[in-house]
C-alpha cells in the first residue's frame, strides 16, 4: 500500500511535470506565464496541493519523494525562467518594431546665420597676407582730393581720372574711387623710409551704373611692400603665391603689362580660369582660360617723395584687387547685384 | 583705336594670324580688346561664272549649273534661285565651306541630280545686298579666287584698348613701330613727298599767331588753292572705314587718314571764309559765341583753347570745328591746321561741351610736337596725288619753343634692381635701340664716396692681377682689373628719348620697356626679403569677432550702399531736429543724394525686399560706417562713426514638419543682444524703457552701462514698418561699435567651478502689473545676502486666475558659497529677508 502511494505521487509529480512543461511552452506572454507559475507553483497551486499527500508516506519514502518533488519544482522554475527571457525578449522586439519612425523625414531645422561671401573672401585674403606679414590697415571713406589722386601721381586732368568717375562732396572731398589712398596714408603715418607691409581692405565709390558687372559702391583690397630692394620679381612671387593660396595650388598667373600713374613698371594679372582651368566653353572666362584679377606695380618714385620716402634708399610693389570679382571668380557669380541685394536664399549658401 | 591689318601690312611683313599679332600687342602692353575676323566663314567661297544652266529635269525650280571656277574643269551645282543666267559671276561656296550664316556645305544630290556646292546669297554670306537671290558680282570680277577678297573682306580689324600713356600707339606708324620690334621685322615706312605747284607762297596767304603759347604750342599751316572736292578712292575709303571712320570727302577723308596714320590730328579751312587771313591760337573770352560745325552755338567760358580769325572764333581748337569756316562744295582754297593742344586744356573743354572725339582723344595724351609739319606734308601729298589740289610753297610753322629731346640717365644695375633680373648691358640697350632710343655711354657715374670704395676694392685685387700684366697685356689686365674693382656697376649709358614717346622721362620707365619687349613671363617669381609682423588693428579683430558672433546666433551679414535720402528719414520718423538728418549730402548722385546717418534704414530696405520675395523669415545684420558732418556746408572729412545693426522677422525656427511655427518677438532681439554681449564680456550692464524714432514706443529697451549707450532693441513701429511696405512685426537693434569696445570688460575672469552645493529657492509672488521684473530682480539680489548666487526669472502670468491689475512672477533664487557647504536654515533666512523686502517695496503678495 505504502508502495502504491509512493509510486502514485511519483507519477502524478510527473504528470504534474509534463503538463507544465506543455503549458509554459503554451503560455504566449508574460502574464500567462505568470499564470503558470501561480497554477502550479504558488501557495495554492497544484504542486503544493500534491505534496499535502507526502504525509500519508512512510518515513523513508519521503526523503525520496521530496527530492524527486524539489528536483520538480527546480526544473519548472527553470522553464518558467527560459520562458521569461524568451517572452521579455520577444516583447522587447515587439516594442521595437511598434517604435519604427521614418527616418526619411528631414532633420529638425536650426537658424544658421552666414557671413556675407564678401566677408569670406576678404578674410581669406586677409588671412593669406596676414601670414606674410602684412599688417592690415584702414583709412577713412570719405577722402581728400590730395591723398585720393594727387599723392598717388594722378593730378587734376590726368586722364586716368576719366576711368574713375567720383562721387564729389566738395571740389576737394570726395569718396575715395579706390583703397590705394591707404597706401599714401600709411607711409605719411610713419618715419621716412620706414618698411612697410600692409594691406588695405575697404568700401570704394564710382559713379557707375548698377549693372550685373558694375555698382556705385564695392569692395577693394590694396597692397604696398617697401624696403630695401624690392623688385617686380618680388611684385610676381608674392601674387603667385596668393593665388595659388586663393585659388588653388595648380594655379597659373599671368602678367601683362599696363598702365597706372602710381607704379612703374605697370601690369595687369591674370590668372588661369579656376572653373574650366583654361578648357572649354566657360561661361566665367568665355573660353579665354584666363581672368583678370588684379593691378599692379613697382612703386613710382613720384609716389614715395610725396610721402616722404627716398625712393634712391627704398623700394616697393603695390597691387589692388576687386574683392567682388575675386568672389564672383570663386564661385562663379555672374551678377554683381546679388551681393548688395541681400537676399537670404542668396546668403543662406555661404 | 581700330586699325585693319590690311593697313599695318602696307608697312610691315606680318608672317603671323592677326590673333598672334593682337596677343603679341597685348602682352607688350598695346592691348587688344578685340579681333574682328571680316571673312570669317568665307574661307570655301570662291568666285566663279555660271558657264551652262538647265532646268532641273525633276523639278520646276531647280536649275543645274556647270561652273567655272578658273580651275579649268566644270563644277555641277543645282541652285534654286531664279535670278541666275549663263555668264553670271557668282560667289560659290565649296564642298567643306561653313558659312557665316551657319550653313555647313556637303556633296549631295538634290532630287536625285548631284550638286557640289553652293551658289550664295548676300545674307547667306552676311553681307550687305539683296538677298532675294544669289549675290551677282560685277561682270569684269576674276574667277577663281577668294570672294573675301572681291568682297573686300580678307581683312581683320584690330580693336585696341590703349593705356593712357601711350598716345603714339594712337597711330598705325606707331603700332608699325612697336610691331617691328615684337616680329623683329624692318618698317618700310611711306616717302612723304610733296611738290610745292601752286605758285603763291603760303605765308603771303596766311598769318598764323599763338596768343595762348600755355595752351597750344606749335601750329603749323599748310595752304592748299585750286581744290576739287569730291569723294575719296575707294582705297582710302576702305582704309577709313576698318579704323571706324566714316568717309566724307577728299579733304576731309584725308585730314582723317593721316591722323590715323601718324597720330596728328589736323583741321582743314575754308580759305575764303577765314576773316582778315589770319588764325590765332588764342583763350576764348567769356560770353563770346562759338558757332560749331554742328550748327550749335555755345556760350564760351573764357578758358577754352579757341582758332580764331580776325572777327570771331573759327572752333574749339582740337575738339570740334567752327561752322563759318568748314569744308563746303564751294570751296577753292584751304588751310590745313596741324598743331600741338595743351592736353589739360583740351581735355577740359571736350569734358565741358561732352564731345570726345578722335582727335581730342589723341591731344589728351598729348601728340609729338615735332611731327605736325610731317603730317602737313603727307596730308598735301595725299591730295595732290588724288589731283585733288596745288599746295603752295612753305609751311606757315609757329613753334616759339621747341621742345628739346629729353635725356633718361640709366645704370644696367639700375634697371635689374628695379626688376629683379640680370640683363647685360647689351640686353638693355639692344631694346632701347630697336624702340627708337639713341644710346650714349657716358661713363661712370658715382660721388667720390662711391669712387674711393670702389678704388680701393681694386687696389685689394692689384697685386693679384698685375702679375698677368706680361702674360696677357695691359688692356686685358686693365679690363680686369676694372671688373674686379666693382665700377662696373656705376657705367652709366644716357637714353635718348624718341620725340614720339612722350611717357618715358625716367630711367624707371626705361625699366618697364625692358619688361615688356623681353615679356613679363619672363620676369623671375621671388618673395621679398626679410620679414615683418602680420597684424589686424583691436577694432577689426572686434568687428570680426562680433561678425562670427552673431552669424552663430543665426544672422546672415548684408553689405548695403551707403546713400541714404531724405525720403528715407521721412519714412523712418526721423524728427526734423536730429543729428541724423544732418547727413553728408553728394554733389553729383548717383541715385540717392546723402550719405547714411544710420543702418536702419538699408536694414528695413533689405528685410522689405526679402518680404517682397516672399522670404518670410529674415535675420540680417551688418556692421558699417556712417558719416556725420563737423560742418555744413562741408568745409572737411565727415566723422565716420562704425555701426552695428542688427534685425529678426519671421518664425523663431524654421519651417519644418515637426518645428514651432511661433513668431520671434521682443525677447528674441533683446536675447540676441544679451548673447552677444556675454560674448564680448560686456558685462554689469542696466536695461531700461526708452524711446527711439523708429520703435514702438511701449517696446523698445535701452542697454545702458554708466551714461553710455550700449545698445537699443525694439520692435519697429508699425508705421515706419508700413511706410518700408512691412506689414509684419519686425524687431530690430542698433549698436555703436567703438562704445562696445570701450565697454568690454579689460580682463576676462574665470570663475572656478563650485566645490559646494547651491541652494535653491522659489519664489512666487503677485504684484501690479506696471511693476518691471527687473526692478524685483535687482532688489532680490540686494537683500539676499552674502551668498546670493542668482536669480532667474522662470514664469510670468497674467489672466483670468488673478486679478486683471496684477502679474505673477515666479523666480528660482540661487544661493551657494565657495567656502562651505549652506545650510537649509541659512537659505531659508535669507529667502526671508527677500520676501519681506518684496513685500514691503513691491507690495508682493506671496501666491501659494
Ligand atoms: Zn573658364
Amino acid at each position: 500500500m505504502i508502495n502504491y502511494f509512493a509510486t502514485k505521487m511519483e507519477r502524478q509529480i510527473q504528470q504534474l511535470r509534463e503538463s507544465a512543461a506543455t503549458m509554459i511552452s503554451a503560455a504566449s506572454d508574460l502574464k500567462e506565464l505568470d499564470n503558470v507559475r501561480v497554477k502550479i507553483l504558488g501557495k495554492k497551486g497544484d504542486l503544493t496541493g500534491l505534496l499535502r499527500g507526502m504525509s500519508q508516506l512512510s518515513a523513508e519514502e519521503r526523503p525520496k519523494i521530496g527530492k524527486i518533488a524539489n528536483e520538480a519544482r527546480a526544473q519548472i522554475e527553470q522553464l518558467i525562467a527560459d520562458k521569461n527571457a524568451e517572452l521579455k525578449a520577444k516583447d522587447l522586439q515587439n516594442k521595437l518594431a511598434s517604435e519604427k519612425i521614418d527616418v526619411t523625414l528631414p532633420g529638425r531645422k536650426i537658424h544658421c546665420g552666414h557671413l556675407h561671401p564678401l566677408t569670406l573672401t576678404l578674410n581669406r585674403v586677409k588671412e593669406i597676407f596676414i601670414q606674410m606679414g602684412y599688417s592690415v590697415e584702414e583709412g577713412p571713406e570719405v577722402e581728400t582730393d590730395y591723398f585720393n589722386f594727387e599723392a598717388l601721381n594722378l593730378p587734376k586732368d590726368h586722364p586716368a581720372r576719366d576711368t574713375q568717375d567720383s562721387f564729389y562732396i566738395t571740389n576737394e572731398i570726395l569718396l575715395r574711387t579706390q583703397t590705394s589712398p591707404v597706401q599714401a596714408r600709411t607711409m605719411q603715418k610713419n618715419p621716412p623710409n620706414t618698411p612697410i607691409r600692409m594691406i588695405a581692405p575697404g568700401r570704394v565709390y564710382r559713379r557707375d551704373d548698377y549693372d550685373a558687372s558694375h555698382a556705385p559702391m564695392f569692395t577693394q583690397i590694396e597692397g604696398l611692400v617697401i624696403d630695401k630692394g624690392i623688385t617686380f620679381a618680388d611684385l610676381k612671387g608674392t601674387l603667385d603665391f596668393f593665388c595659388k593660396q586663393f585659388f588653388g595650388e595648380n594655379t597659373q598667373i599671368r602678367l601683362r603689362p599696363s598702365f597706372f600713374p602710381f607704379t612703374e613698371p605697370s601690369t595687369e594679372i591674370d590668372v588661369s580660369c579656376p572653373i574650366c582651368h583654361g578648357k572649354g566653353d566657360c561661361k566665367v572666362c568665355h573660353g579665354s582660360g584666363w581672368l583678370e584679377i588684379l593691378g599692379a606695380g613697382e612703386v613710382h618714385p613720384d609716389v614715395l617723395k610725396m610721402s616722404g620716402y627716398d625712393s634712391n634708399a627704398v623700394s616697393g610693389f603695390a597691387f589692388g584687387m576687386g574683392v567682388e570679382r575675386l568672389t564672383m571668380i570663386k564661385y562663379a557669380i555672374d551678377d554683381l547685384r546679388l551681393f548688395f541685394e541681400n537676399d537670404v536664399r542668396f546668403l543662406n549658401q555661404f | 583705336m581700330q586699325v585693319s591689318t590690311k593697313w599695318l601690312k602696307d608697312f610691315i611683313e606680318i608672317d603671323c594670324t592677326a590673333d598672334e599679332l593682337a596677343e603679341k600687342f597685348t602682352m607688350a602692353g598695346i592691348a587688344v580688346e578685340n579681333v574682328i575676323h571680316a571673312g570669317a566663314g568665307l574661307e570655301k567661297v570662291v568666285t566663279g561664272k555660271v558657264s551652262e544652266i538647265v532646268k532641273h529635269p525633276d523639278s520646276d525650280h531647280m536649275f543645274i549649273c556647270q561652273m567655272d571656277l578658273g580651275a579649268g574643269e566644270l563644277i555641277q551645282i543645282v541652285t534654286g534661285a531664279q535670278n541666275v543666267k549663263a555668264g553670271d559671276i557668282v560667289p560659290v561656296a565649296m564642298v567643306g565651306a561653313n558659312l557665316p550664316c551657319g550653313k555647313k556645305i556637303a556633296k549631295g544630290k538634290l532630287r536625285g541630280v548631284v550638286s557640289n556646292g553652293m551658289l550664295c546669297s548676300a545674307d547667306e554670306l552676311k553681307i550687305e545686298g539683296d538677298s532675294s537671290g544669289i549675290y551677282i558680282l560685277p561682270a569684269d570680277t576674276p574667277i577663281g579666287v577668294p570672294a573675301a577678297e572681291v568682297l573686300g573682306l580678307d581683312d581683320d580689324i584690330l580693336e585696341f584698348e590703349l593705356t593712357a600713356n601711350r598716345g603714339d600707339c594712337f597711330s598705325v606708324f606707331g603700332l608699325i613701330r612697336e610691331a617691328a620690334v615684337l616680329l623683329n621685322k624692318t618698317p618700310h615706312f611711306p616717302e612723304i613727298k610733296v611738290t610745292e605747284d601752286a605758285g603763291k607762297k603760303a605765308a603771303d596767304m596766311i598769318e598764323i599767331k599763338i596768343d595762348a603759347p600755355d595752351l597750344c604750342s606749335r601750329f603749323s599751316a599748310r595752304v592748299l588753292t585750286d581744290v576739287k572736292l569730291g569723294p575719296s578712292p575707294e582705297w582710302l575709303q576702305k582704309r577709313l572705314e576698318g579704323a571706324g571712320i566714316r568717309a566724307i570727302n577728299n579733304v576731309v577723308d584725308v585730314t582723317n587718314f593721316v591722323m590715323i596714320e601718324l597720330g596728328q590730328p589736323m583741321h582743314a579751312y575754308d580759305y575764303d571764309e577765314i576773316v582778315g587771313k589770319v588764325l590765332n591760337a588764342r583763350r576764348s573770352v567769356v560770353g563770346e559765341q562759338l558757332h560749331t560745325l554742328d550748327d550749335s552755338n555755345r556760350l564760351a567760358k573764357g578758358d577754352e583753347l579757341v582758332i580764331a580769325d580776325a572777327e570771331k572764333a573759327a572752333g574749339l581748337a582740337g575738339v570740334m570745328g567752327g561752322f563759318e569756316t568748314e569744308i563746303t562744295e564751294k570751296t577753292k582754297t584751304v588751310v590745313l591746321e596741324a598743331a600741338a593742344f595743351n592736353a589739360a586744356s583740351i581735355r577740359r573743354t571736350s569734358r565741358a561741351v561732352g564731345l570726345h572725339s578722335e582727335a581730342s582723344g589723341r591731344f589728351e595724351r598729348g601728340v609729338n610736337e615735332k611731327a605736325t609739319v610731317i603730317a602737313l606734308d603727307r596730308a598735301a601729298q595725299l591730295l595732290q596725288e588724288m589731283g585733288a589740289c596745288k599746295v603752295c610753297k612753305g609751311i606757315v610753322d609757329i613753334y616759339p619753343n621747341p621742345k628739346s629731346a629729353v635725356k633718361v640717365q640709366f645704370t644696367t644695375k639700375q634697371i635689374n634692381d628695379r626688376l629683379g633680373t640680370n640683363y647685360s648691358d647689351k640686353e638693355i640697350i639692344d631694346v632701347l635701340k630697336s624702340l627708337g632710343f639713341d644710346i650714349s655711354d657716358i661713363g661712370a657715374q658715382m660721388d667720390a664716396e662711391q669712387a674711393i670704395d670702389r678704388i680701393s676694392t681694386a687696389a685689394k685685387h692689384f697685386g693679384k692681377i698685375a702679375k698677368n700684366i706680361a702674360q696677357a697685356g695691359l688692356t686685358k689686365t686693365f679690363d680686369k682689373l676694372i671688373d674686379s674693382s666693382g665700377v662696373k656697376e656705376f657705367i652709366a649709358y644716357e637714353a635718348t628719348v624718341p620725340d614720339w614717346r612722350n611717357d618715358v622721362t625716367i630711367m624707371e620707365d626705361l625699366s618697364e620697356e625692358i619688361a615688356r619687349i623681353y615679356g613679363y613671363d619672363k620676369i623671375p617669381a621671388t618673395l621679398p626679403k626679410g620679414s615683418q609682423q602680420g597684424r589686424q588693428s583691436k577694432t577689426q579683430n572686434f568687428t570680426d569677432k562680433i561678425k562670427n558672433i552673431l552669424a552663430a546666433l543665426g544672422l546672415n551679414e548684408e553689405i548695403s550702399f551707403a546713400f541714404t535720402s531724405v525720403e528715407t528719414f521721412d519714412k523712418l520718423q526721423i524728427p526734423a531736429d536730429s543729428e541724423l538728418r544732418r547727413a553728408v549730402p553728394i554733389m553729383n548722385p548717383y541715385e540717392n543724394p546723402l550719405l547714411r546717418t544710420n543702418l536702419i534704414g538699408s536694414i528695413l530696405e533689405n528685410a522689405a525686399r526679402n518680404l517682397s520675395r516672399k522670404n518670410e523669415d529674415v535675420r540680417l545684420f551688418e556692421i558699417a560706417p556712417v558719416f556725420f558732418p563737423k560742418a555744413l556746408p562741408i568745409t572737411e572729412q565727415p566723422r565716420e562713426v562704425l555701426k552695428l545693426a542688427g534685425l529678426i522677422m519671421g518664425r523663431r525656427d524654421p519651417k519644418g514638419w515637426s518645428q514651432n511655427s511661433a513668431e520671434v518677438d521682443f525677447y528674441d532681439a533683446k536675447g540676441i543682444v544679451e548673447e552677444l554681449f556675454a560674448q564680448l564680456s560686456i558685462l554689469n550692464y542696466t536695461v531700461e524703457a526708452g524711446a527711439h524714432y523708429a520703435l514702438h514706443p511701449g517696446k523698445t529697451a535701452i542697454f545702458k552701462k554708466g551714461r553710455e549707450i550700449l545698445a537699443t532693441v525694439g520692435e519697429v513701429h508699425p508705421a515706419v514698418a508700413e511706410s518700408f511696405g512691412i506689414g509684419k512685426k519686425i524687431y530690430i537693434f542698433e549698436a555703436d561699435i567703438e562704445t562696445l569696445i570701450k565697454c568690454t570688460a579689460k580682463k576676462f575672469a574665470f570663475e572656478n567651478l563650485p566645490k559646494y552645493p547651491a541652494i535653491t529657492r522659489d519664489l512666487a509672488i503677485l504684484v501690479d502689473r506696471d511693476v518691471s521684473a527687473g526692478e524685483i530682480e535687482k532688489v532680490i539680489a540686494k537683500y539676499a545676502g552674502n551668498d546670493f548666487k542668482s536669480v532667474t526669472l522662470f514664469d510670468v502670468y497674467t489672466g483670468d486666475r488673478i486679478s486683471a491689475d496684477k502679474k505673477s512672477l515666479a523666480f528660482t533664487i540661487k544661493f551657494q558659497s565657495s567656502e562651505r557647504t549652506l545650510k537649509d536654515e541659512e537659505a531659508d533666512a535669507a529667502f526671508k529677508d527677500i520676501l519681506n523686502s518684496v513685500r514691503k517695496i513691491f507690495n508682493a503678495e506671496l501666491r501659494a
